[in-house]
């Protein structure tokens, strides 16, 4: 026995695998005999971080779960949380939250695309319609030549799959920071539409022994061999191109025609009522798919290597087993339903004939052994026990919780006194703002997407806080997306961090009047194996789980993505990523976030800080101002104005509304302003009370308070839109001229600017990175 | 008769379901016709090349599906005079098969809609303008002159793109069916760089359109992105109601029903 161990660890280092020496040990104690390489590579990519979560899963079972709104928890491809009724059916949005971090490091273009094509492939192998996609992203130093790069093939690689496709991109977001540098983060987010009595789960159902495993999709090759484990290494630069193998090739063409096609097996499925298994070909390519699909039915698995269509002669067992070649999906179905699963795909939408090789087929049977057992030229190349196979590795990591210094009254006074000496204006200070990278416009990227396709978006891009969809033709049900994180938090604090992303995306979606219905993360974290960076993670989980459990939104899917971190050590900024969908009963009592009339009242409302918090802050950035006191959280208080916020929009009192975040109260109603149909612009009272004034004033205007900008019609009694006290302050007014205006104590006009000198200064960056758009603005239609 | 109207569906066709909703909210009898279903095509009244990247755009936007035997009852609908309307990517396919504006020979196109003055992809809201005599347009019977319609420019390769002499002759034989406008009709520059500002093409019978930005993607009020929309806030009904980019597609009707009739 000793020699078999000794041979499976000698063997395993030999084909490269990243398992552990204890790891082969514990395989090759359990098989009791030396591994075959089709082996190994399956037990590399199950018991890689990235399918296993092995250092992570302690951790995130802490995080709620379940709701009133929860039609699917976590533990398929994607979550589902409940949209409403419409003619006698409950509708569900299908929600998915995937990381493509390395691959996008390493090949750019491709790993954003395939980034998309992985996780819309995980909501429609829930039985859903595709609906719409957003990219969280984290770019590094644009200063940098190859981060200039990276940042550009990404959103190139994001426009041309999602575009081909037909799938809206609705939101996400983009900072810049030189934790990135070697280290992108390309998160994506994507949503499905299907009726809860039509979901399809990722298992093999009961009574499916005999049944037929069909693979659907593209020829397998050699591309995407090792991506599993590939994800789960820290990037050295000198394995450069050698990693590059490891990402997959996108071909959104061959994918548009299987989603309409798997739609079609959907209505053949619901006429013949026929109950089926269905999942996605991710990380441990077709042994790891079909081994999930039935391990999670308590079956068994025999795959014919052979039969699977291959794209290049002789290509290894192991590589057909456990390569990750995109577009792929694996169907369990009775073998009565086989010939109509097959000519929908071979037939009617020809894949043989989009692209060569593509095809269904057969490829193995469901059995009831509780093995997978996988036979290449009449060879047993892969024989285990399916529990053993997937139930994968837990490691209890040790970690180190970062320690948090709380300012003293008196350094934060300091910090901020130093600052104010050599004051600049406040429209000064607002036009470096809006015209820091994580504040000025992201139109020069949304307009590379389709965010209009399919006819189904009622709030694109640039025009709210989050993105609305009306999925459901003919129905007034809308859907809301919203995406939360700021890295420059998460360096200060990641628990912090991870609770204001929730209150972010959840108050993006609140914004448009949407009900948050529930929340899913991307966990973008550094090396586990190291205490402290693993710490940051555990911290993080922490800051979730009391952000949802105290806001009542559950988790209903995510991803864990680490070893973000470069060869010399550097872990990313902490960057817990938060999704939240809302759902709008009626979409016509939804808003935008944008200056609708002049003589408006402007107001806060929100968590009414009680001292200045600039920490993380643009402006403290700007400033040189190193505090690290970050937005003050009072969850009674941030819930009371969700529920003002969300009533005030439903009756119409409030005109329009976005969250503070990014660069604060005045950086919020200047995209209001920019953001409307005629030219309205925007006023505010110096003194307005916010917080003391003072040395403090900055902090009024340019603190990122947890809340809302609304605008509210003059004559609107505002406290009697709710029964009780809301944390509400008046800070300005909208004008009939395109000017923002601050006035004085006394209420003398102090300081104008054009707005379109804001807007020029908001606009420009990015303009001049990805390329400006001539024509008509989206403003302005 | 009532008016059926065949969507066709190529490969990587993106904006079929849109089409289809539109045409069958003005009262046509819509139906998607796919790329393995050649035989059904002859029975319609009319047909509709929507949105996407059909064949993947390889060669050029629209080249590979303007070669397709899926074409061939489509031009014969064409020539016989039957409408037929291309959107964004069907657009571009009505171009490569010669159709619009008509002045050459079949899949020998003389103007074409090409890569974007920018190079890129791009998806901005825009209004177009009818730049012809509505006589000129019988595919959109009874268009008022000077009609403005709202719609989604979302294109890679709408830059129209021909020879001097064929753009002067677009130009004199009322060719240009569309150019870019503000939303009061006011000439702007087009988004990408198109040649003459223009947005759509006719042939010279008026019985083959080609638009290349989206009307289907800005015909409900719940799409808008102006005042029209907040003023019915509240109300479910018209928010959810046909309108905008609508007038497009009942004007198609109007012509479809006329001809089914006649």
């Amino acid at each position: 026995m000793t020699a078999t161990v000794d041979d499976a660890v000698a063997r395993g280092r030999e084909l490269g695998v990243a398992l552990s020496d204890d790891e082969l040990r514990r395989i090759a104690e359990h098989l009791e005999r030396v591994p075959t390489a089709t082996e190994l590579f399956a037990f590399d990519a199950q018991w890689s971080e990235h399918c296993s979560y092995k250092s992570s899963r302690e951790h995130l079972k802490k995080l709620p779960t379940e709701g009133p709104s929860v039609l699917l928890g976590v533990g398929e491809d994607a979550g589902i949380v409940r949209l409403g009724e419409w003619n006698g059916e409950t509708y569900g949005i299908v929600v998915a939250h995937e990381s493509h971090n390395h691959p996008s490091q390493v090949v750019p273009f491709e790993g954003a695309a395939t980034g998309i094509g992985g996780i819309v492939r995980d909501v429609l192998c829930m039985g859903a319609e595709v609906i719409g996609i957003a990219d969280p992203l984290r770019f590094g130093r644009l200063e940098n030549e190859h981060c200039r790069y990276v940042a550009q093939q990404v959103v190139d690689g994001i426009a041309a799959y999602g575009n081909a496709i037909g799938v809206p991109n609705v939101g996400g977001d983009v900072f810049f920071d030189e934790s990135f540098d070697d280290n992108v983060l390309v998160n994506v987010v994507a949503l499905g539409l299907v009726k809860e009595k039509d979901i399809i789960h990722s298992r093999a159902p009961a009574g499916s022994v005999g049944w037929d495993i069909v693979l659907v999709g593209k020829a397998t090759d050699r591309s995407g061999f090792g991506g599993a484990s590939f994800s789960s290494l820290t990037l050295d630069e000198e394995d450069a191109d050698q990693n590059k193998g490891a990402v997959q090739v996108p071909d959104p063409f061959l994918k548009n025609v299987i989603m309409r096609a798997s739609y079609a097996v959907f209505a053949a499925l619901r006429a013949e009522k026929i109950v089926a298994g269905f999942k996605d070909l991710g990380a441990g390519g077709l042994a790891g798919c079909s081994a999930e699909l039935c391990a999670a039915g308590g079956m068994g698995a025999e795959v014919e290597l052979d039969r699977v269509s291959t794209a290049q002669p002789e290509l290894p067992p192991e590589v057909i087993a456990i390569g990750e070649t995109q577009e792929r999906l694996c169907w369990i179905v009775p073998t009565s339903f086989t010939p109509t699963l097959l000519s929908i795909y071979n037939e009617m939408y020809s894949l043989p004939r989009v692209a060569r090789g593509a095809c269904a087929a057969i490829i193995g049977k469901v059995t009831e052994t509780g093995r997978y057992v996988a036979k290449h030229r009449g060879e047993t190349v892969m024989d285990v026990d399916l529990e053993f196979l997937t139930g994968g590795v837990r490691y209890s990591r040790p970690y180190v919780l970062p320690v948090v210094e709380v300012e003293a009254r008196e350094l934060r006074r300091s910090l901020y006194h130093d600052a104010a000496r050599n004051d600049y204006s406040r429209f000064e200070a607002l036009s470096a703002i809006l015209g820091h990278r994580d504040v000025c416009s992201r139109a020069p990227i949304y307009r590379r997407y389709d965010g209009v396709v399919r006819g189904c978006t009622a709030i694109p891009p640039g025009f709210a806080d989050a993105g609305v969809l009306v999925p459901i033709p003919g129905a007034s049900l809308g859907v809301a997306l919203g995406v939360g994180g700021n890295p420059r938090y998460g360096k200060i604090d990641p628990a912090r961090a991870a609770e204001l992303a929730v209150i972010e995306a959840i108050a993006q979606v609140t914004a448009v009047g949407a009900v948050p219905a529930g929340l899913t993360d991307c966990l973008n974290f550094g090396d586990p194996t190291i205490p402290e960076q693993m710490g940051a993670f555990v911290a993080a989980v922490d800051g979730l789980t009391r952000a949802s459990r105290q806001l009542g939104v559950p988790f209903v899917s995510g991803n864990v993505s680490l070893y973000n971190r470069s060869s010399s050590g550097n872990s990313v900024a902490p960057s817990p990523i938060v999704s939240c969908i809302g759902t709008l009963p009626d979409v016509s009592r939804s808003t935008t976030g944008r200056l609708r009339r002049p003589d408006s009242k402007l107001a806060f409302v929100g968590v009414l800080p009680r001292t200045a918090a600039l920490g993380g802050s643009v402006y403290a950035e700007l400033r040189g101002i190193r505090s690290r006191t970050l937005p003050e959280i009072d969850y009674q208080m941030f819930l009371a104005a969700c529920e003002y916020v969300r009533e005030g929009i439903a009756r119409g009192v409030i005109l329009g509304a976005r969250d503070v975040s990014d660069g604060g109260l005045l950086a919020a109603a200047a995209e209001m302003a920019f953001a409307a149909d005629s030219p309205i612009g925007f006023a505010f009272e110096e003194d307005c009370g916010l917080i003391n004034h003072g040395e403090y004033g900055s902090a009024s205007w340019f603190g990122e308070h947890v809340g809302y900008v609304i605008e509210v019609g003059k004559d609107e009694a505002v406290r009697a839109i709710a029964d009780r006290d809301v944390p509400y302050y008046e800070f300005g007014w909208t004008i009939g001229e395109p000017f923002a205006e601050r006035y004085d104590d006394g209420g003398a006009l102090n300081e104008r600017v054009l707005l379109a000198d804001l807007r020029e200064a908001w606009e420009a960056p990015l303009r001049a990175f990805y390329g400006a758009s001539t024509g008509p603005s989206t403003s302005s239609g | 008769m009532t008016g059926t109207v065949a969507v066709l569906v190529f490969p990587g066709t993106n904006s079929e379901d849109e089409t289809l909703r539109a045409v069958r909210a003005v009262g046509l009898e819509g139906e998607l016709v796919h790329w393995s279903q050649p035989e059904k095509l002859a029975r319609f009244d009319a047909y509709i090349l929507p949105g996407g990247f059909a064949y993947e755009d390889r060669i050029r936007a629209g080249a590979v599906a303007a070669h397709d035997a899926l074409m061939d009852p489509v031009i014969e609908a064409a020539q016989a005079g039957k409408y037929v309307l291309g959107i964004c990517n069907g657009a571009q396919i009505l171009a490569e098969a010669g159709l619009v504006p008509g002045t050459g020979p079949l899949r020998r196109p003389t103007a074409a809609f090409a890569p974007n003055a920018s190079g890129r992809f791009q998806s901005v809201h825009v209004h177009v303008r009818l730049a012809v005599d509505p006589g000129r347009v019988p595919i959109l019977a009874g268009i008022e002159p000077g009609a403005v319609i709202p719609a989604w420019a979302s294109h890679g390769d709408g830059r129209l793109a021909a020879p001097e002499a064929e753009l002067a002759r677009i130009e004199r034989d009322g060719h240009l069916a569309f150019v870019y406008c503000d939303r009061d009709g006011n000439p702007v520059a087009a988004p990408n760089g198109s040649a003459l500002s223009c947005a759509g093409l006719v042939n010279a019978e008026g019985n083959v359109l080609a638009v290349m930005p989206h009307p289907e993607r800005d015909a409900w009020t719940f799409q808008h992105l102006d005042a029209t929309r907040d003023a019915v806030r509240g109300n479910t009904e018209e928010t959810l109601a046909p309108s905008g980019g609508i007038v497009f597609f009942e004007a198609f009707a109007r012509a479809v029903l006329a001809e089914a009739i006649a």
